[in-house]
């Protein structure tokens, strides 16, 4: 890790005779820092970052990547945006050029902010479409009544129709800045020469002052709560969410394991599970098993501040949401009153060891991995993280049970389907 | 990392292709049977799919829970899928546990013994899907296509699923009928990349597949006849945006225009943000998030399509613009300069969209089962250079036309209609 004096911190993992290199922008900056009447701005910021400003014209970006053979994209979510170039490793120069004349430079242009604003939109309304987005939305919206992940990234309709581009742009202004950011290389480059154009690209670039952190703290919650979204549609969904501490906290090791005796382990990051589905596990066969549900998944975001492990499933026609809790019920009042057998144990390990092998598959998966934890501020300790979940006993996973799966800290939410009018 | 698989025929039919990745020290997998949609016979609707869902439920000498506990207890994933012409197998392992998870993947290919209890529970979750499917604008859209573009039941145009009676009445019998008939190793295709070599492979992998039975593969779809553009439009008024879908036949995969219509099809609707598409619906007129066009092609026939998704109140607006576009491929050809981004893009985006084990192991794949080569990774930047900017300006206007094309709309329409 190497800090330039206007304070980027940039970090470098040089993979010898590797083809590509990934270059990563991380800002600390989510939906985490917003507040009420904004919600969605970092995210509208992400669209503006794609449309020029600086020395980049519009269109400058897409035609710079594209005609290299490159991958780019940007990432909006609670904690973090993420902004990246994956590059064949020759090209290393211009993935660098892109993101130094972003941080500062974006345009904002009016005309193109207000085209921008109906894109935004749209992205909200396609996710809308899916009733997985509208209950996901009202479980954090249930969840949480004062910290801001109340919202998700994309942010309320509403705020996106009435917000306009000065506030947007304030806001990439405030919190665009070399000391709010880093930068990760990962790939085939030989570490002198990709210090030295770090320099050359970002050196220049002015520090903003440093915003405060957000200061919403949840306050605890005093019971389960509970939701439901009556809408036209074909299928019944449910999801539950129980707090759980932020990624820093010495029970995380813990819940890692005991989501994976749950639901089995997906990994953290971008590796992705594409369509494989753990099925030696107590969700799958309480719940898919027995034909309650179609699908079901268990997993908890890596995140600063407090936030849920989920459990969502999809309803079999015919069952009804009660069935689906009262087994769920069930399944987790056992893991609290008894500690998974050894054989469950080494099979959570053998997904925890496997997966961390498979994030590590490819520039873009493991820049992206060194991006979510420098946020989390556990990258460097993350190999010592790693040792303590395997280390993580039947009984603590039971403790971890007993503690977090609670009904008072338990937020539910029923999607049930209706005929069309 | 050498460009170059290397190919291994298994003795009883069947053939690896394996290619070293040093960088990743595990073994992806992507394998396949020549049992997908195509393979099924009238009557048989439905079946493929509907099979591969119970490959995981149990086989002579495991049942689901050893099977699910003996690969997630190494570690490894496995998952099988039907498309149109395939059966694919793939997943995840280390090169420890290689053995015993595509030894297990051979056993739940060759044994499967499809218990009542998985059959029902396959039966519910696919019946879900069909429902979920129903909801949902993207898919519905896609689907209603396929169905216009390819008519006549034909493999390409169906939903793997079936429709809802004949999932309701699948039984045992007929899938242990499709599977006697379809699942001979003579056909079987298997790709690996990462942490292997000749010699693993030779011994190891080689091994884990002497499960397979012998037989000989089921044909090929048959080329799919001709369409006559049609319409149709789905009206589901509690969704929030419509989805716009417009698409004809095009060529298979082994055609000779394909290269050039792969890098038309690129310029068009999907460099960058969607192309010269997504320029105009997104970026310069703001009307959907994403509008973009997609190429097809399968092993006998294939089909350009474009999606957009659209709020109902930019819907004729969209429409218009999407037709200006395709209009404007004959009217504003693509320029010497749009096409050598592409042809760059194409060939520099070798080496970025081959950077994950498992993105290297399905290109070996389809290496395999569309004939193209051992040297198809090397000899590709020449195929792409060797394109003449006549041959691209040609295909896209051979093929991304609307005079011939079917459109779907599904969402929150009301009883309007639509004409590109």
């Amino acid at each position: 890790m190497e800090l330039l004096g206007n304070g980027l911190n940039v970090v470098l993992r040089p993979l010898p005779g590797v083809p590509q290199v990934s270059v990563w922008t991380v800002y600390r900056v989510g939906s985490r820092n917003e507040v009420p009447g904004m919600t969605g701005s970092t995210h509208w910021v992400e669209h503006m970052l794609f449309k020029g400003g600086g020395k980049l014209g519009k269109g400058d970006l897409d035609r710079l990547i594209s005609r290299v053979g490159g991958k780019y994209n940007g990432f909006t979510d609670k904690d973090w945006t993420m902004y990246y170039e994956t590059v064949p490793a020759e090209h290393l120069e211009t993935a660098l050029f892109v993101e130094s004349e972003r941080m500062r430079n974006a345009a904002f242009n009016p005309k193109e902010f207000d085209a921008e604003r109906s894109v935004v939109i749209s992205e909200r309304e396609g996710s809308e479409n899916q009733p997985e987005f509208l209950v996901e939305e009202e479980l954090w919206g249930t969840a949480f009544h004062v910290h801001p992940y109340h919202w998700l990234p994309i942010g309320y309709k509403q705020d996106l129709a009435r917000m306009t581009r000065d506030e947007v742009y304030a806001w990439y202004r405030k919190w665009y800045a070399p000391n709010n950011a880093f930068l990760v290389l990962v790939g085939g480059f030989d570490p002198d020469r990709a210090a030295a154009l770090v320099h050359t690209y970002f050196d220049p670039l002015r520090p903003e002052a440093t915003p405060p952190a957000p200061r919403f703290e949840e306050p605890p919650q005093m019971g389960e709560r509970a939701a439901e979204i009556r809408r036209p549609g074909e299928v019944d969904h449910f999801e539950v969410g129980w707090k759980i501490p932020g990624w820093s906290h010495a029970d995380t090791p813990r819940i890692v394991m005991l989501t994976g005796v749950l639901g089995g382990w997906r990994g953290f990051g971008l590796a992705g599970s594409g369509g494989w589905v753990p099925r030696a596990n107590r969700l799958y066969r309480g719940l898919v098993e027995a034909r309650l549900v179609s699908d079901v998944r268990a997993g908890f975001e890596m995140r600063l501040d407090p936030a849920l492990l989920t459990v969502a499933a999809t309803l079999v026609p015919g069952v009804r949401h009660q069935e689906v809790e009262r087994r769920l019920d069930e399944i987790v009042g056992k893991l609290r009153e008894a500690a998974p057998t050894e054989r469950e144990m080494e099979r959570a390990r053998e997904l925890v060891r496997a997966w961390d092998r498979y994030e590590a598959d490819g520039v873009t998966s493991q820049a992206f991995m060194i991006g979510q934890l420098e946020v989390l501020g556990s990258r460097e300790s993350f190999p010592e993280f790693l040792d303590r979940a395997l280390a993580v006993t039947p009984e603590e996973v039971r403790g971890a049970a007993a503690t977090y799966l609670v009904d008072r800290a338990r937020t539910a939410v029923r999607a049930r389907s209706e005929a069309p009018a | 990392m050498t460009l170059r698989p290397e190919r291994l025929a298994l003795e009883g039919g069947g053939r690896v292709l394996f290619l070293r990745n040093p960088a990743s020290p595990f073994v992806s997998f992507h394998g396949s049977l020549p049992a997908g949609v195509a393979a099924e016979r009238p009557g048989e609707e439905g079946v493929s799919e509907f099979l591969s869902r119970l490959l995981l439920s149990g086989t002579e000498s495991r049942n689901a829970r050893q099977i699910s506990e003996a690969l997630e207890g190494h570690g490894a994933t496995l998952e099988f899928h039907v498309a149109e012409d395939l059966l694919v197998f793939r997943g995840r392992t280390t090169r420890r546990a290689a053995g015993r998870a595509l030894g297990i993947a051979a056993d739940c290919l060759a044994h499967p013994i499809l218990p009542a209890k998985e059959v029902e529970r396959v039966r519910a979750e696919v019946l879900t899907d069909l429902g979920r499917e129903r909801d949902s604008t993207r898919e519905r859209a896609d689907r209603e296509l396929m169905g216009l573009v390819f008519p006549g039941r034909h493999p390409y145009g169906r939903d793997p699923k079936g429709d809802e009676e004949a999932v309701k009445s699948i039984e045992p019998r007929p899938l242990l009928e499709f599977h006697a008939r379809c699942y001979g190793r003579e056909g079987l295709i298997l790709a690996l990349a990462g942490d292997v070599d000749g010699a693993f492979v030779g011994s190891t992998v080689a091994r884990a597949l002497d499960a397979l039975v012998v037989g000989p593969p089921p044909d090929s779809a048959p080329p799919p006849g001709p369409a006559r553009p049609a319409t149709a439009f789905v009206d589901l008024p509690h969704k929030s945006q419509a989805d716009i879908a417009i698409g004809r036949q095009a060529i298979p995969r082994r055609h000779p225009d394909f290269y050039a219509l792969d890098l038309a099809n690129l310029l068009f609707g999907m460099i960058g943000i969607y192309g010269r598409l997504g320029q105009s619906v997104r970026e310069d007129k703001g009307l959907a998030y994403y509008s973009l066009s997609r190429l097809r092609a399968l092993r006998s026939g294939g089909s350009v399509s474009i999606i957009a998704g659209v709020n109902p109140g930019g819907l004729e607006a969209a429409m218009a613009a999407i037709s200006a576009e395709i209009d404007r491929v004959r009217s504003e050809p693509f320029t010497e300069d749009e096409i050598e981004t592409g042809r760059l893009n194409r060939i520099g985006g070798l080496a970025v969209n081959l950077e994950r084990n498992a993105e290297v192991a399905a290109a070996l794949h389809g290496i395999e089962f569309h004939e193209l080569g051992l040297d198809y990774l090397e000899r590709y930047p020449g195929i792409v250079k060797g394109l003449s900017d006549e041959a691209i300006r040609t295909a896209a206007e051979r093929y991304i036309r609307k005079e011939d094309a079917s459109l779907v709309v599904v969402g929150p329409i009301g009883g309007r209609t639509f004409a590109l």
